[in-house]
């Protein structure tokens, strides 16, 4: 893990000096929150059926934007080739550049969720802190799927449609079963079937996040 | 006879219909400083690319300290100094050396970093952003980077390029110090005198082969020059 620590720990530096990522994925939210907002005249009830849905949106574009980022400032200066240097296996970078676009993308759902919650006038209760293991699992589903294919796309040129081709069919399932979960917990409408979708969401995490630990040394060849 | 540093064996290299190496046998013994010769595109990068384990040769066999160049443990005994900086402008040179350190477990991080930092006379701006050096400046910080982890085997790939005369001069030293120490050497450049000055022998790659392999002491750089390059030294120097 020694490697996959100096990788985070590089990255939160370079972005807690620039604030590059987490400022423009703010922004981002923001926007969205604002247009969707006060575009829309519907009633609180359309706004909570609605609400999960533009929260996940403004969690995946931004996301998108945090996941290019992170390996664009790899490809500055050949990083991305010292990488392939490094006498560790491919797998603890991946484990590194993972958890930096995790943490960045946490944190910055942890700056928007206080806007959203006042943009849509949400009642916060015991229930939201479920919320929590949600959009944890969300959010490494995308970014475990998210970080390898980043790796793949920084060598083309056309660097962000292909991340787009590549991650939006395979990471959709996550992203639908997680808005399904946020949209019940807003509502108040926990049930039985809400723990199985959850670990459904768990299992495509465990399955993205090992293929591709046990893939990015593939990535990093020539 | 002992496992030298670098074996290669009818290596060939091409990308699709390019060929970019064609059956290269080179074998470099520990200890040896190595100067690869050629025009541009001659080669000379897709070898140091192959012999550092980043690219797989189409055919051939590469065998570094006896075992393969993209073992974990070979990796962590070679250092590449090229065009490309492996640094992050938006980090203090200690903030890119102390990654660096972690990486490949330097004992003693930050006495060796000051140590290197000192010899690279860039200690009085160690904690600016690499973003705000000069090229010099900032091909120092790469050796520094390079020689961090005390490398067995190093791989220059033009790294005198862009390099003002004092810089040139202080990575000549750099260099010379770690062949004292025994390091084993692979430069790839066009500057014949340096070549010389530094190498104990060296390679000419011509059209994606090696044509030459010689000791150095037995040439000069007018000789090279006049020799493998067809080109007149008092034309060249006109």
């Amino acid at each position: 893990m020694r490697a996959a620590l100096a990788i985070l720990k590089k990255d939160l530096q370079m972005e807690f000096r620039s604030k590059e990522s987490i400022l423009a994925m703010w922004i981002f939210s923001l926007l969205i929150f604002v247009i969707f907002n006060f575009t829309f005249e519907v009633s609180r009830l359309v706004m909570l059926e609605i609400a999960p849905g533009l929260l996940w949106v403004a969690f995946i574009f931004s996301g998108m934007f945090g996941l290019n980022h992170s390996f664009a400032i790899e490809k500055e200066n050949g990083n991305l080739r010292s990488m392939a240097l490094m006498p560790v296996d491919g797998g603890q970078i991946y484990i590194g550049k993972f958890l930096s676009v995790t943490s960045i993308m946490l944190m910055f759902e942890i700056l928007i969720f206080p806007i959203f919650v006042i943009f849509y006038d949400l009642q916060l209760s015991l229930q939201m802190l479920m919320l929590i293991p949600v959009i944890l699992a969300g959010t490494i589903g995308f970014t475990s799927l998210g970080t390898i294919l980043s790796a793949v796309s920084v060598h083309t040129r056309n660097q962000q449609i292909l991340l787009s081709l590549l991650l939006w069919p395979l990471v959709s399932p996550i992203v639908i079963w997680s808005v399904n979960l946020t949209g019940v917990i807003i509502n108040g409408e926990i049930t039985a079937s809400f723990y199985p979708l959850l670990i459904r969401v768990v299992a495509f995490d465990v399955i993205f996040f090992t293929l591709a630990y046990m893939l990015f040394d593939f990535i990093l060849e020539d | 006879m002992s496992t030298p540093a670098l074996d290669l064996l009818d290596v060939s290299k091409d990308f699709g219909r390019i060929i970019a190496l064609r059956k290269v046998a080179l074998r470099v013994e520990l200890g040896e400083f190595v100067s690869i010769l050629g025009r541009n595109g001659a080669g000379k990068t897709t070898l140091l690319n192959i012999i550092s384990g980043i690219s797989k040769p189409s055919s051939g066999k590469v065998e570094l300290f006896g075992s393969d160049p993209s073992d974990t443990v070979n990796k962590s005994k070679l250092a590449v100094i090229s065009h490309e900086m492996f640094l992050y402008g938006n980090l203090t040179a200690i903030e890119n050396l102390e990654y660096y350190a972690r990486i490949y477990k330097v004992p003693n991080m930050k006495e060796r970093i000051e140590s290197l930092l000192h010899s690279v006379e860039l200690t009085h701006r160690r904690f600016d952003l690499v973003n705000t050096y000069s090229r010099g400046m900032t091909q120092r910080l790469t050796i520094a980077r390079a020689l961090l982890h005390e490398p067995q085997l190093l791989l220059l790939d033009e790294p005198f390029t862009g390099l003002d005369q004092h810089a040139i001069g202080m990575l000549t030293k750099l260099l010379l110090e770690q062949k004292r120490q025994g390091r084993t050497i692979l430069l790839t450049t066009h500057d014949l005198h340096i070549a010389s000055e530094l190498s104990d022998r060296y390679v000419i790659i011509e059209k994606h082969q090696i044509t030459h392999n010689g000791p150095m002491k037995d040439t000069s750089p007018e000789a090279i020059r006049k020799k493998y390059f067809s080109i007149d030294t008092e034309v060249a120097t006109a």
